[in-house]
């Protein structure tokens, strides 16, 4: 069960985490808004992987977790992008 | 006269953007590299440091509504104990990780806003909302696998032959039977209320219930973890 609350809080906690800040970091390297997108969702996905759960609780990590974390990894790429096709002559 | 003020206004913001995206001539490559890195671990360190500001107890009870709360724990183990080892709100109610301390915080908003519209703001609607309240923290601690409580206290490292023999057998039983900690230790920092038992039932039953549909798209993060040689513990 899943609240509008909860919703929320696993946006935010994406996009000021590892597949937001990574993601757009990753996606200012490129001007190719695909691989932009590739690199952002590699990290969206990887993300729960590497920081999830927990040293010593079994925490589950569920599916919704992981969608979040790759949308905003995919949106974090492409506004990487966006700002080196902008922000860069090269 | 209201048409060039607002068109001066459009002027300004849209050459402050070209501005912002337009390349630098005063500045090197490498100034603008270190001025950004200082930049950004000022930036960080300040939001960090802020954010640990919120972690505080005073913080947490510094709302009329918590008074209640700070009080009940108050009386117990985790604030005033032999070794002078204390646990405050956030050890208890926020994550140590990333991403989970970020949701907690974010989240934590319906505190305020209930503070503000004084949902709890005298001891009757308090006691009111009391089952509610400690339920969904319940439900949070029961889907957690009861994780803040394990920042501090870890099946592995518990030597039984020093615990009394109902608290050792007991933590025995929940490693056997795979327990966590909420299920024995509901009320171990605030007083329960009537049919607390009932309705920490409900909590387990509904949580059983929302998982079930979900089993066979959940992760299996310890294979993959296991796979790409990253310990678990």
């Amino acid at each position: 069960m899943l609240s509008l609350l909860d919703l929320l809080g696993t946006i935010g906690g994406s996009i000021l985490g590892l597949p937001g800040i990574l993601g757009v970091t990753l996606g200012m390297t490129t001007r190719n808004w695909i691989i932009a997108m590739i690199l952002g969702g590699v990290i969206g996905v990887l993300s729960p992987i590497i920081l999830g759960g927990h040293h010593s609780a079994h925490v589950p990590i569920t599916t919704l977790e992981y969608s979040v974390s790759t949308v905003i990894g995919i949106i974090a790429g492409l506004v990487g992008c966006a700002i080196r096709r902008k922000g860069a002559m090269v | 006269m209201p048409d060039n003020k607002k068109h001066g206004r459009r002027n300004i913001l849209l050459r402050s953007w070209d501005k912002f995206w337009s390349p630098t001539g005063l500045f090197s490559t490498g100034f603008l590299l270190i001025a950004g890195f200082l930049g950004g671990i000022l930036f960080w360190g300040g939001f960090h440091w802020s954010l640990e500001m919120t972690n505080t107890e005073e913080f947490c009870t510094s709302c009329h509504s918590m008074e209640t709360n700070l009080g009940e724990y108050r009386q117990t183990v985790h604030y005033n104990n032999h070794s002078g080892v204390r646990a405050i709100c956030s050890d208890c109610h926020v994550p140590h990780e990333w991403q989970y301390k970020m949701k907690a915080k974010i989240m934590a908003v319906k505190d305020v806003y209930h503070e503000v519209l004084g949902t709890i703001n005298t001891s009757e609607k308090y006691e009111d909302r009391r089952l509610e309240m400690a339920a969904a923290v319940w439900k949070k601690m029961k889907a957690t696998d009861s994780r803040e409580c394990r920042n501090c206290h870890a099946f592995e490292y518990m030597d039984f032959t020093i615990q009394e023999t109902r608290a050792a057998q007991n933590h025995q039983r929940a490693v056997d039977e795979n327990m966590t900690c909420i299920d024995c230790h509901q009320g171990i920092a605030h007083d329960l209320a009537p049919g607390y038992l009932e309705e920490y039932q409900h909590v387990v039953e509904t949580l059983a219930q929302s998982r079930m549909p979900e089993t066979s798209g959940r992760v299996d993060v310890a294979s993959i973890r296991s796979y790409l040689g990253i310990s678990a513990d």
